[in-house]
């Protein structure tokens, strides 16, 4: 993946919600789904890189939280955590695309200094 | 294009947690996606995905051909570097733009705007994006397309989708291209059908031989049908 660049939106889509006190950031949680194709340890490895050149965000830690695949079937109105890419309702067999978790790339939960 | 705004300038004093906060980090890759769509309400736009090496420009060039009076086809073509791909399309008489990306493992919907500028679509019914040759980044970046198209070679092997499984969960159509060397190496067309159905129950496969022809008639019918489909809905509307 393009962890680097990936990083750099990041402090990027920090720096435009939070204009005044991106500085004060501290702990910075991402949601990954599976399907994002992100791996965490390329992901933590891109953001030491990146932190090099950014000396405003060097105290700034990132935690990544990778979600598993979930598909809803509307036939049985339930949903089922996708294994070995299979995408069918566990409950009735029925072949599903409606992927309601896994594609997140989120920044979750922000934490500023005291 | 409007630019996109801080939506606030929240005051972070002592200690806050934003648990309600969330930012989707391909946001501005989406919102541009919205804006190349709301530009070409008439044509029909491709985005055509594929690893290294699976013959999507030789695709290409034969479909120009074939395509050659019926409707008119434009060509944006992504590549990290050169524009040989861009010449080669030229040369059948494809009216084609190369976008190098400059390293980068995939086309961003704001390389695909910023080219519509220097692109002239007069006429053109139909334009395909062909992306960069990777079946991982690409799955992720929506460049306004009306559908993708994934082509996968017999060369490379019937157990792809499942390796690659967002690129296959997201596109329409899978092409097996090189069915002219299905004699010659271990590829079940059959294997490679059930393995992107595990993905995606609806994805449509068309087998195709650029070199011999095979697939090549049903592949642009597929084509003429839904830019046909996009002009009518435009009109009605």
């Amino acid at each position: 993946m393009h962890e680097i660049s990936l990083v750099r939106n990041i402090f990027r889509t920090l720096e435009e919600e939070f204009p005044y006190d991106f500085g004060q950031i501290r702990d910075i949680y991402l949601t990954v789904g599976l399907l994002s194709n992100v791996q965490p340890i390329a992901m933590e490895n891109a953001f030491q890189a990146v932190l090099e050149d950014e000396p405003r965000y060097r105290k700034t830690k990132l935690k990544v939280e990778v979600l598993p695949i979930l598909i809803h079937c509307s036939d049985c109105d339930k949903n089922t955590a996708v294994e070995q890419y299979r995408f069918v309702c566990t409950f009735c067999g029925k072949p599903s695309k409606e992927v309601i978790q896994g594609e997140e790339l989120l920044i979750k939960k922000v934490e500023f200094e005291d | 294009m409007e630019a996109i705004k801080p939506k606030s300038n929240r005051a972070a004093a002592g200690s806050v947690q934003c648990d309600n906060t969330t930012f989707n980090l391909l946001k501005v890759n989406d919102f541009v996606a919205k804006a190349i769509r709301d530009r070409l309400p008439e044509i029909l736009v491709i985005n055509l995905c594929s690893s290294p090496g699976s013959g999507k420009t030789t695709l290409l060039q034969e479909t120009g051909k074939r395509l050659k009076g019926k409707i008119n086809m434009a060509v944006l073509v992504g590549d990290p570097e050169t524009e040989r791909d861009a010449i080669r399309m030229r040369d059948v008489g494809i009216h084609a733009l190369q976008i190098v990306t400059g390293g980068m493992c995939h086309i961003e919907a704001q390389m695909v705007y910023q080219a519509l500028d220097h692109f002239d679509l007069t006429g053109v019914d139909l334009l395909v994006i062909e992306n960069v040759g990777n079946l991982v980044c690409p799955a992720a970046f929506d460049l306004g397309e009306d559908f993708r198209v994934t082509v996968l070679s017999t060369t490379e092997g019937d157990d792809k989708p499942k390796k690659y499984p967002r690129m296959f969960l997201s596109s329409e159509l899978m092409l097996v291209s090189k069915a002219d060397l299905l004699p010659y190496v271990p590829f079940s067309v059959e294997a490679v059908t059930q393995d992107a159905r595990d993905i995606n129950a609806d994805i449509e496969v068309i087998t195709v031989s650029s070199l011999k022809g095979e697939g090549l008639d049903q592949w642009c019918d597929w084509l003429i049908e839904r830019v046909l489909a996009k002009k009518n809905k435009f009109q009605e509307a």
